[in-house]
């Protein structure tokens, strides 16, 4: 337990099998992490997201998650064929890749190997100090994976006040693919907070998808830092979709280690009561020829609170390079709050650099024309935030996924 | 573009120092200090207090750091606090008993304080190092029942509107610098426009750092009462110096029911030779508060000097239907910083907000346009629009935009659009080939790519400012 979100050392002799180099490490990180405790609107990645505050007031104390790991049965999506991977509370439980050819692609628990210590974000300090759950996937070169995997992403009903840190790693080798799509299942009623720490690496020629989307409402607090690497050539498209937690931050750092990458970062949420959400975003351009594109879309009801913060970095030998930025908000309720913050930081000066930030209400001459072609208000406005959203989901290439998300997306929107 | 560099050898143009003895403070910032400034000013008591409040506050306070431009620390203690030319000790009635050697460098500058004063129309308020020297155009503004005179004389002769607004829309709580100023602040202007009288000339006053190693802290207030208009403009030389020089200046505009301010600021102080030494730290506090409905500030600034720029000229919409505009132009060449953008807080009803920002980015220089639009809960119908775009010339520069977006109002509609990019090459190979040479043709883009922001200033600057965005980028071609 961790009286007063002080944890103590003792908590980490009790992590058994790891090497003095990693227990070190651990304590190293810890000790960040008891000086400064979370971080706070001081903190200038933190500015709209006062998460100390926030976890202060919606939690006594965080207990440090045993091993609850039972799982009961549950159906797997038949919307189209693909291979999985089950994970309970953040733990690898199995997976399936029956449709892939042996030994080409690996998938295991998490090993930590990289002990480099860097003071940063205390959530990842914190994370660095207690991670226990977690897995890793490893694309071997030049294979392009035949089917998807889904990771099936259970939260049991047993976390209450829990704290679960979690690292998983994503490795492409050369020319390889790999589509992935993150599916999260809270069974829990109750609040618990999930610290995830993720790293990606593209080797040159990779190509990744990868889509993320919540199945159900929770009292989730999920914090979520992906730090991805990618090299020349690559290829990579994200879809997020966040909404349905209490609390959810998803920090993203991409450094563009080589020419011609093609990185692309889209999102869609309805965030419904006291949902607060952030979406950070680094793009490091650090080769010339890249291209780097960025669309956040919310729409916020009753007292949601949601923040994109985004930020291009351009550096002088990066020319050519071409990067866009939108984000859109749309507030239905005046209780509702969106705060935006889309930087540049340019050192380059053959570029294509652009953002654009908007937030409004729903256009009354829209409702109008929809109204007198017979909707009513409700109609016409849902149909004004469909048409919004959707235009995130709509540029999904593969059609069986495309449907499925979709259909999740509107149980998010008009379900519960 | 050709790729050799043309060396610049545009020398500082107002790069001269007049030879004057000074009648100064001791060094160093203490209360006694403040209390020599207070004194030799024959300020009344309320005033002392409030600048030792603000002293005692400053104590308190660090230096913020967030800032993009770094820059050494600076000794407060070093520096000279209070420092009049000493022929000025008795001030001059008229222009003829003013020092011939300060007209000289007025003409210099171009101030146009003699002759040219019919001429021009503009009354100056002529600010050197930190007593006002002689203003003009009295009569003419008495006669409208406007008050137009240095600061220092308004605390004699009108000390209640003083008390009333000093220190109302930055108060003494403020940051670092603005208290700092609020402590040891000199001299300034002060201009205050009765109900329902449109002020019939651009209001002007130039600013000049001259005594070496004097910080200059001036005080600017304008009201604005109902239903009242005013323009004024302020414009920078400074002459050449090595060491740096900090300048924390507060300026603060009331607009009260249905008036309008217009305040148009060009500044060219001295940003350093090519290698980034000397120069001066231009760390000003600017903010107008729109206190009444259907009020108006609007801000237009052309920065192509200092060292460093670091000001966010602000509105606060707190009227009904009030507006407020924020255009800029800032232009860093060599190892000149500039960090600069704006605050638009909406509180009122149908409120708004435009924003247009042109930074333009050459040698080794940085550019950050750092903004707020922050719409309030209440600020129904408000509208904000913000336009940064950024101009790079060569691949040593910087240029940054970070705003933040705050939105609490369903009704309300923000929008911000930023872009990043280069001179089109064709445009540039057009103008060659119609007999522009390289620098022209960067300079007549330039002012393409600026013309919405040089379009609001008045007549007697954009002719100036034209020149300066030319002036400014030379040698930046490569």
């Amino acid at each position: 337990m961790i009286q007063n979100f002080q944890i103590k050392n003792s908590v980490i002799d009790q992590i058994k099998e790891i090497s003095l180099e990693e227990k070190k490490f651990r304590l190293k990180n810890l000790d960040v992490f008891n000086n400064e405790g979370f971080p706070n609107n001081k903190n200038e990645e933190w500015k709209f997201t006062n998460i100390d505050k926030i976890i202060k007031t919606n939690f006594k104390k965080l207990i440090l998650k045993k091993d609850i790991n039972e799982l009961k049965k549950f159906d797997l999506i038949t919307n189209f064929e693909h291979n999985y991977i089950i994970l309970v509370n953040g733990r690898l439980k199995s997976f399936n890749l029956d449709f892939e050819e042996k030994n080409e692609v690996n998938i295991s628990t998490f090993k930590n190997n990289n002990f480099d210590f860097k003071k940063n974000n205390t959530l990842i300090n914190l994370n660095n100090a207690l991670y226990n759950e977690g897995f890793s996937i490893k694309v071997n070169d030049n294979y392009k994976m035949k089917k998807s995997i889904i990771i099936y992403n259970f939260f049991t009903k047993e976390l209450k006040e829990n704290m679960i840190n979690i690292k998983n790693k994503v490795i492409l080798g050369k020319n390889s693919e790999l589509h992935l799509i993150e599916y999260n299942i809270n069974n829990s009623k109750e609040k618990f907070f999930n610290n995830t720490y993720e790293s990606v690496f593209l080797d040159k020629h990779a190509v990744y998808k990868t889509i993320s989307i919540n199945e159900n409402r929770s009292e989730g607090f999920f914090h979520k830092f992906s730090s991805n690497t990618l090299l020349s050539n690559t290829n990579y498209t994200a879809y997020i979709f966040p909404a349905g937690l209490k609390f959810n931050k998803v920090d993203l750092e991409f450094n563009l280690e080589g020419e011609n990458i093609d990185c692309s970062l889209q999102s869609a949420s309805f965030l419904k009561k006291d949902e607060h959400q952030e979406i950070r975003t680094k793009i490091n351009h650090l080769f010339p020829n890249c291209k780097s594109y960025q669309k956040v879309k919310n729409v916020l009801s009753l007292n949601s609170k949601g923040v994109f913060q985004g930020k291009i970095f351009v550096k002088d030998k990066a020319q050519k390079t071409n990067a866009y930025q939108l984000g859109k908000a749309m507030l239905l309720n005046d209780e509702s709050e969106f705060n935006s913050k889309p930087e540049l930081e340019i050192y380059a000066d053959d570029v294509k650099c652009t953002h654009g930030s908007t937030s409004g209400s729903l256009d009354e001459n829209a409702i109008y024309y929809l109204m007198t072609r017979g909707l009513n208000r409700k109609e016409s406005t849902s149909l004004l935030i469909d048409a919004f959203l959707n235009e995130i989901i709509s540029t999904i290439k593969s059609k069986s996924i495309k449907e499925f998300i979709k259909l999740k997306f509107e149980k998010q929107i008009y379900g519960h | 573009m050709s790729k050799e560099n043309i060396k610049t050898n545009q020398e500082y143009k107002y790069g001269f120092e007049t030879k004057i003895d000074s009648f100064k403070a001791p060094k160093g910032l203490s209360e006694d200090t403040i209390k020599f400034i207070s004194k030799i000013k024959k300020e009344p008591k309320w005033l002392l207090e409030w600048r030792l409040k603000a002293f005692s506050r400053l104590n308190k306070l660090k230096e913020p750091n967030w800032q993009k431009p770094k820059y050494p620390k600076i000794n407060y203690q070093d520096l000279y606090y209070y420092s009049s030319p000493k022929s000025m000790k008795d001030k001059p009635k008229s222009l003829d008993e003013v020092d011939p050697k300060l007209l000289e460098t007025y003409k210099k500058l171009g101030i146009p304080l003699n002759e040219q004063k019919k001429l021009s129309g503009v009354a100056v308020d002529a600010v050197f190092d930190s007593v006002s020297v002689a203003t003009t155009f009295k009569d003419e503004l008495t006669k409208k029942g406007i008050i137009f005179c240095s600061i220092s004389e308004a605390i004699q002769k009108h000390p209640d509107l003083v008390k009333k607004y000093l220190g109302s829309v930055i108060p003494l709580t403020d940051h670092y610098f603005a208290t700092l100023n609020s402590a040891v602040f000199t001299d300034g202007s002060f201009v205050y426009i009765p109900p329902n009288v449109r002020c019939p000339m651009e209001l002007s006053t130039y600013f000049r750092i001259n005594a070496s190693e004097t910080g200059q802290f001036e005080r600017t207030l304008i009201i604005a009462d109902k239903g009242s208009y005013v323009s004024y403009l302020e414009g920078c030389t400074a002459p050449m110096r090595d060491e740096n020089q900090l300048h924390a200046a507060n300026v603060e505009l009331v607009a009260l029911d249905d008036a309008e301010i217009k305040y148009s600021t060009v500044q060219n102080w001295y940003p350093g030779d090519e290698n980034g030494v000397g120069g001066i730290y231009n760390f000003v506090t600017k903010r107008g508060a729109c206190r009444g409905k259907n009020s108006k500030i609007s801000w237009t600034q052309v920065e192509t000097g200092s060292a460093i720029t670091w000001k966010y000229p602000s509105c606060i919409l707190q009227g009904d239907n009030s507006v407020g505009e924020f255009y800029s132009i800032a232009i860093t060449n060599n190892h000149q910083k500039a960090d600069t953008g704006t605050k638009m807080i909406h509180l009122g009803k149908n409120t708004k907000s435009k924003i247009i920002s042109k930074g333009i980015s050459a040698g080794k220089a940085d550019n950050t346009y750092r903004g707020l639009v922050d719409i309030g809960k209440k600020a129904q119908n408000s509208r904000n629009y913000t336009q940064c775009d950024s101009l790079l010339m060569g691949n040593k520069c910087g240029a940054h935009t970070i705003p933040y977006i705050k939105n609490k109002n369903s009704t309300s509609t923000v929008e911000h659009e930023a872009t990043t990019s280069k001179i089109n090459e064709e445009q540039l190979f057009y103008c060659n080939q119609r007999g522009l040479d390289q620098e022209e043709a960067v300079s007549l883009i330039v002012n393409g790519f600026c013309k919405e922001v040089l379009q609001q200033l008045p007549m007697e600057f954009a002719v100036e400012a034209q020149k300066l965005v030319g002036i400014s980028l030379e040698g930046s071609v490569g």
